[in-house]
């Protein structure tokens, strides 16, 4: 009976609860010093205006309403939550890769384990979003993510958007080996399998046709019902059903622009050979890591291909690996003043190396990025490469309410985050005392 | 086969000619700086540093610049002194996969680190470019009592100019490393115990019979010669304070990861810490740690360990504690006169000081500030490095 009793009490607790956050404090305001948009000039001494987990407006002269909650963020820096783009936060390091394969059709969703707790020290630093990818051992290795972190338990709940990439990688050695047959071998089944989904797309187009043709002979054929038996005899035929493969029906996806291709390649030979590639088959392509970008930054540039810079240090990295030999910190300067639409990755052995994203930026800058496109690449450019602008990436009215305070600007060392809220929730505050 | 000697002679002859970048001899400089910070006495704002003969001559705010003397104008800029990199391996081994210790034997003190150094390795010259212009050398983490470190310059034809200490210490390791399965030590309790029976060997020896070993292991034992005991975990750092106790040892603690767990044992008996690259992935009570134990009185100084971890710039490690909680002041001397004096060697280097090396670091702002890039590096009055427009 008393186990009666405490479900009683639980789930009247449940209710209260989920009574308060769907109903109490809709509408928030946050008074700030300083709010750095992103995607337009920053605010000073401004308002943001939260309804409903969404901005609802900005600027300096916002009407509060009446029964409006102020937090007061007066001497405080008020930006977009940041993003990591190149992220393992939720992964574990094994489920990472699948070695030496063609597989998009593997989703990195099904490898999310929601329960690691290191998300919090993330959070805590202002990240509100990640983009999740397989690793780079796997030729094609499946398809990214885009989650929130949100707080909650259930993939469902925490995805902004599946799909957001096919990731693929080219000339990264297993084993740091220097092996320059095997880097051609990875363009080539790269190629190969390109060819084939296009014959694959080709003979799926031609099934459909076929298919629409034979339902509307069958149509006027059943319809002929009632006609001769002359007429009977021409009963169409059913055509071969045609056998659809999961991992063709991604990469069609990809050869038809509906999701963008992440290439991850480090030297200049391995990058201008995917840049060859996207030439051919005139893919959506978003160059990741890009090593020696710096050195092809014109190519690149030209062809208006975005990049995922990362790691801007190898700091971030644990252990020196042969294709960082030629690693310039420089390297996200050099490509954004080129015009090359830059993010900013962590790049870090571990999920918690995302709390350094800030760190990461600062790097950047201090290498000659413009401090703007250096906070650009870590919110707003990430976001429209991963087409999540329209949600999150920058302070506007109708995106989502993912919110940081920050005591300082978030590119000084000594900068605290004093609070995040992600759809307008409130899910990081810093104690006081500390 | 005359053709290769000759061959092998020209090459060996040009070769330090092509390290050359800077003049040979050392110039004669005044560095206009925005900001001194000098480490030992404040920092002095829109001051004046002149070079002579590759040492400070001078540090003031205004001072006669002599007519015949190049005047360096970075005046909007930052000077702080060449940072130390307190423990690293660089240009150690041919490639960054490279053996750097001697493990055929598990006790190996005479063997001096220095003789393995090349000047010209890769990350010689990232280093130089991150603003680290002197590192000890040492050997891995593979040997009980692994061989001698070294205090060098990373520029420096002669080596009077680039080697402040050809053997600086004996490193010993006391960590799971130096436990191989196919030789002794394999156990914990093993390994100490190899370390005690070594030690006590080398205070009963006699110089009747030449040993190089016992005759290092001696100066240790009897003269005070450093130990730099490499020991991460609790346990590790529990066993080095007993050896150290046992034998009275003039010990360096490298690693301490766990150090502030026990920083009170530490710091009451002086031992400094020469810490650990902090690592970009480690969880927040992780970070905070070199923290504590600063604040428990105990002499930290950062380290690399490159090319072990691919941390090359030493810089990140203090902007990293910084962020964590260690005040900017204990950062700066951590890279600088803190690392000088646990290597012995602050009377040339460590501080912008009058008479001391002229090795300077010139950055675009805040030395502790991750937007702060380096400009340029001095190395006894030359320029060795200077950062490309971009």
């Amino acid at each position: 009976m008393m186990r009666f009793g405490n479900i009683i009490i639980i789930s009247f607790l449940l209710l209260l609860f989920i009574l308060t956050s769907a109903f109490g404090e809709q509408v928030v305001a946050i008074r700030a010093g300083h709010i750095l948009t992103i995607s337009d000039n920053p605010i000073e001494n401004g308002i943001v205006l939260i309804k409903n987990g969404k901005i609802e407006a900005l600027g300096r002269n916002v009407v509060l309403p009446e029964d409006v909650r102020l937090i007061d963020a007066n001497d405080k820096f008020v930006m977009p939550g940041l993003i990591d783009a190149q992220s393992q936060l939720f992964v574990m390091d094994s489920e990472l890769n699948e070695s030496r394969t063609i597989a998009p059709e593997l989703n990195i969703l099904d490898a999310i384990d929601p329960f690691i707790k290191e998300y919090r020290e993330v959070l805590a630093q202002g990240v509100t979003a990640v983009c999740v990818a397989p690793g780079s051992r796997g030729l094609i290795g499946g398809r990214s993510a885009v989650l929130k972190l949100n707080g909650s338990k259930n993939i469902d709940r925490m995805v902004l958007k599946a799909d957001a990439t096919v990731k693929a990688a080219v000339g990264v050695s297993a084993n740091n080996e220097s092996a320059s047959l095997t880097r051609l071998g990875h363009y080539s089944a790269i190629r190969e399998a390109l060819i084939a989904t296009k014959v694959y797309m080709q003979r799926k187009e031609k099934a459909d046709r076929e298919m629409a043709e034979y339902n509307r002979k069958k149509a006027e054929y059943e319809k002929k019902d009632s006609g001769t038996a002359a007429e009977k005899k021409e009963k169409p035929k059913r055509p071969a059903r045609f056998r659809s493969s999961p991992s063709s029906d991604v990469l069609a996806q990809v050869l038809s622009k509906e999701i963008p291709l992440q290439v991850e390649a480090h030297r200049v030979t391995d990058i201008l050979n995917v840049l060859r590639l996207a030439d051919e088959f005139g893919f959506n392509l978003i160059l990741d890591k890009c090593t020696e970008g710096y050195l092809v930054a014109d190519e690149i540039a030209r062809r208006k291909i975005p990049v995922i810079v990362g790691p801007v240090s190898t700091s971030f990295v644990d252990m020196p690996r042969l294709e960082y030999r030629n690693h310039s910190m420089s390297n996200a300067a050099i490509l954004s003043q080129k015009g090359v639409k830059a993010a900013l990755g962590v790049s870090g052995r571990d999920g918690a190396s995302s709390k350094f994203i800030t760190l990461a930026a600062a790097m950047a800058a201090a290498n000659g990025m413009d401090i703007n496109a250096a906070l650009r690449a870590i919110t707003l450019t990430p976001a429209e490469m991963f087409g999540v602008a329209d949600r999150i990436g920058s302070l506007q009215a109708g995106k989502d309410a993912d919110v940081v305070i920050m005591n300082r600007h978030p590119l000084d060392a000594r900068t605290q985050v004093e609070m995040v809220m992600i759809g307008g929730r409130v899910v990081f505050e810093r104690k006081s005392q500390q | 086969m005359k053709k290769t000697i000759l061959l092998s002679v020209l090459i060996l002859v040009s070769l330090p000619c092509y390290m050359v970048r800077a003049a040979d001899a050392p110039q004669n400089l005044a560095i206009r700086a925005g900001r001194i910070w000098t480490v030992t006495d404040g920092v002095i704002e829109d001051g004046v540093i002149i070079i002579k003969n590759g040492k400070i001559q001078t540090v003031r705010k205004k001072p006669d610049i002599p007519a015949e003397i190049e005047v360096l104008d970075f005046s909007d800029k930052d000077v702080i002194p060449g940072l130390i990199d307190a423990h690293c391996h660089l240009g150690l081994s041919l490639d960054i996969f490279g053996e750097i210790d001697e493990t055929v034997s598990a006790v190996t003190p005479d063997m001096q680190i220095i003789d393995a150094f090349s000047p010209l390795a890769d990350g010689v010259k990232r280093a130089l470019s991150s603003g680290v212009t002197t590192v000890l050398l040492a050997p891995g983490n593979k040997n009980p009592i692994a061989g001698q470190t070294a205090v060098v310059k990373l520029y420096g034809q002669k080596a009077k100019d680039r080697v402040l200490k050809r053997t600086a210490g004996v490193k010993f390791s006391l960590r799971d490393e130096a436990l191989m399965s196919d030789r002794r030590p394999t156990s914990r309790s093993g390994l100490l115990a190899l370390i005690r029976e070594e030690l006590g060997n080398a205070k009963a020896y006699q110089d009747d019979k030449p040993d190089l070993r016992m005759k290092v292991l001696k100066s240790v034992v009897d003269a005070n010669f450093p130990v730099y005991i490499s020991a991460y975990t609790v346990d590790e750092i529990t066993s080095a304070l007993t050896l150290v106790d046992e034998y009275d040892l003039n010990a360096v603690l490298v690693g301490a990861e766990q150090g502030d767990e026990i920083a009170g044992l530490i710091a009451e008996r002086n031992i400094p810490v020469i810490y650990s690259p902090l690592l970009l992935f480690s969880r927040d009570k992780d970070l905070k740690r070199v923290v504590r134990l600063a604040e428990n009185g105990v002499k930290v100084a950062f380290s690399s360990s490159a090319p072990e971890t691919a941390l090359s710039d030493l810089r990140t490690s203090s902007i990293t504690a910084v962020k964590y909680g260690l005040d900017k002041e204990t950062a700066l001397k951590s890279l600088t006169i803190n690392a000088a004096e646990i290597l012995g060697v602050s009377k040339r280097i460590g501080s912008i000081r009058r008479g001391k090396d002229a090795d300077l670091v010139i950055l675009n702002g805040d030395p502790l500030q991750p937007t702060s890039t380096v400009e340029m590096v001095i190395i006894n009055g030359n320029i060795v490095y200077q950062r490309q427009k971009i």
